[in-house]
């Protein structure tokens, strides 16, 4: 635990040393909305990674998800998926406490309470009686901490991040009370993986043939989904375009 | 006090009636939009027709081309390679809306209007017998009617998306609107 303590720290400090970093730097957004230049400067790096990450896709991870797609009926992909979403509860609970959201974190507790007694987490019961979900996590919570969101990477398998996000992955990976508790913690974090590559199959095929560029599409819809995490009026304050005559 | 009183009223008199004509409408086009993606009767030339029909006329088509381009190419390109950008544009806005939607049916559930700086942002609901997802238009008056801005599908904006996409291939190629536009003729 201490080695872990250590790697925490360490991962924590030079997410905060980021904040320095960008604003020193003028190519780096300052702005949580700034979508035209975002701070990107391994690029190339990140682009060899993403074509990597496609072409493991197609011949191992996208094979495995569509068998799964055509074999399980409707209940049982929701129900995994339920499940999966359910054993992030407590770490979410955390998260809201660290952001201060106390109604939020007792929330969570609350729905892992109701949904693992009820069903093992498969059925969201919870969402039934009032209690909806509140997605969060570590990355969240050092974006509200005032640490800016450094560069983008695209990390091999898993896919577009930055390295705020993936300091927070990090943290939660160690810190996350469910995953550290279950033997095999490697077997839950694989179907956890798979599950999540599930819920994105259909927009992935879109990706896949929609776009001039899909390396520049991915990087801004990654964006625009974290972005609506942390803004209270996102919808509202996207960029449109200057009316011209029709 | 009464002054104030009755400008509060007159102003909220003019939103109500406002955001329930762009209600009005919204459910008549997307009553028809639903109807184009669910009648697949047609050969594929001519389902692609209705859509261009309906595109034409709903999408502020070239306050979105020239958005996306943004004022510096505007003003550095001549009128004739902005009139050939805006139709392939147009033609490529066709395409990604047919591919992006063809594959849906179901219902389209509006929800709730707002207002921000004269441009209604409406809630809705997709759903079909598997999922549903938020649905957001950005709509402006345009006269007599109004036009759609952008289409915001959860919380991934078309315009942002592509603005980025367009923008990387504008600053790879100098500024070259002719590169743009032959890249965007490959889709």
């Amino acid at each position: 635990m201490k080695k872990h303590l250590k790697v925490i720290l360490l991962i924590i400090s030079f997410s905060f040393l980021q904040i320095n970093l960008s604003y020193s730097n003028e190519d780096a957004p300052l702005s949580s909305i700034s979508y035209d230049e975002i701070y990107d400067p391994i690029e190339p790096i990140n682009r060899a990674v993403l074509n990597f990450n496609f072409f493991i896709d197609d011949v191992a991870i996208r094979p495995i998800v569509k068998t799964y797609k055509f074999i399980a009926p409707e209940p049982i992909e929701k129900g995994v998926s339920n499940f999966f979403s359910n054993l992030k509860e407590p770490i979410r609970t955390i998260s809201f406490i660290f952001q201060g959201e106390f109604y939020k974190s007792i929330n969570s507790i609350g729905r892992f309470t109701i949904n693992t007694l009820t069903s093992l987490g498969t059925f969201d019961l919870a969402t039934r009686v009032g209690m909806e979900k509140n997605e969060t996590d570590f990355g969240i919570t050092l974006a509200k901490g005032g640490v800016s969101s450094g560069p983008y990477i695209v990390i091999p398998i898993i896919g577009p991040s930055n390295l705020r996000d993936f300091s927070g992955d990090v943290v939660e990976y160690f810190v996350d009370p469910i995953s550290n508790n279950v033997p095999n913690r490697e077997y839950i974090a694989l179907g956890n993986g798979l599950n999540e590559r599930a819920e994105i199959d259909e927009q992935l095929d879109r990706v896949r043939d929609a776009s001039s560029d899909r390396y520049e599409m991915i990087k801004s819809i990654y964006y625009q989904n974290r972005n609506a995490q942390l803004e209270e009026e996102y919808i509202q304050n996207l960029p449109v375009p200057k009316i011209y005559i029709e | 006090m009464k002054i104030i009183i009755l400008l509060f009223s007159t102003f909220f008199y003019f939103s109500t009636v406002q955001a329930s004509e762009v209600s009005e409408w919204f459910e008549k086009e997307s009553n028809q939009f639903l109807e184009i993606i669910i009648n697949k009767d047609g050969t594929e030339s001519e389902n692609y027709e209705k859509y261009k029909i309906f595109i034409n006329k709903n999408f502020a088509v070239k306050s979105i081309a020239y958005g996306l381009i943004g004022e510096n190419i505007i003003n550095k390109s001549s009128e004739n390679e902005l009139s050939l950008y805006l139709e392939v544009f147009t033609d490529y806005l066709i395409k990604t809306i047919y591919k992006l939607a063809n594959s849906r049916s179901g219902s389209i559930e509006l929800k709730d209007v707002d207002v921000k700086d004269n441009i209604y942002i409406i809630k809705s609901i997709i759903s079909d017998k598997k999922a549903s997802a938020n649905l957001y238009w950005k709509v402006v008056e345009t006269g007599s009617s109004f036009k759609i801005i952008d289409v915001i599908v959860e919380n991934t904006s078309y315009f942002v998306t592509k603005k980025s996409e367009f923008n990387k291939i504008l600053r790879k190629n100098k500024g070259s609107l002719k590169a743009l536009i032959a890249e965007i003729k490959k889709i």
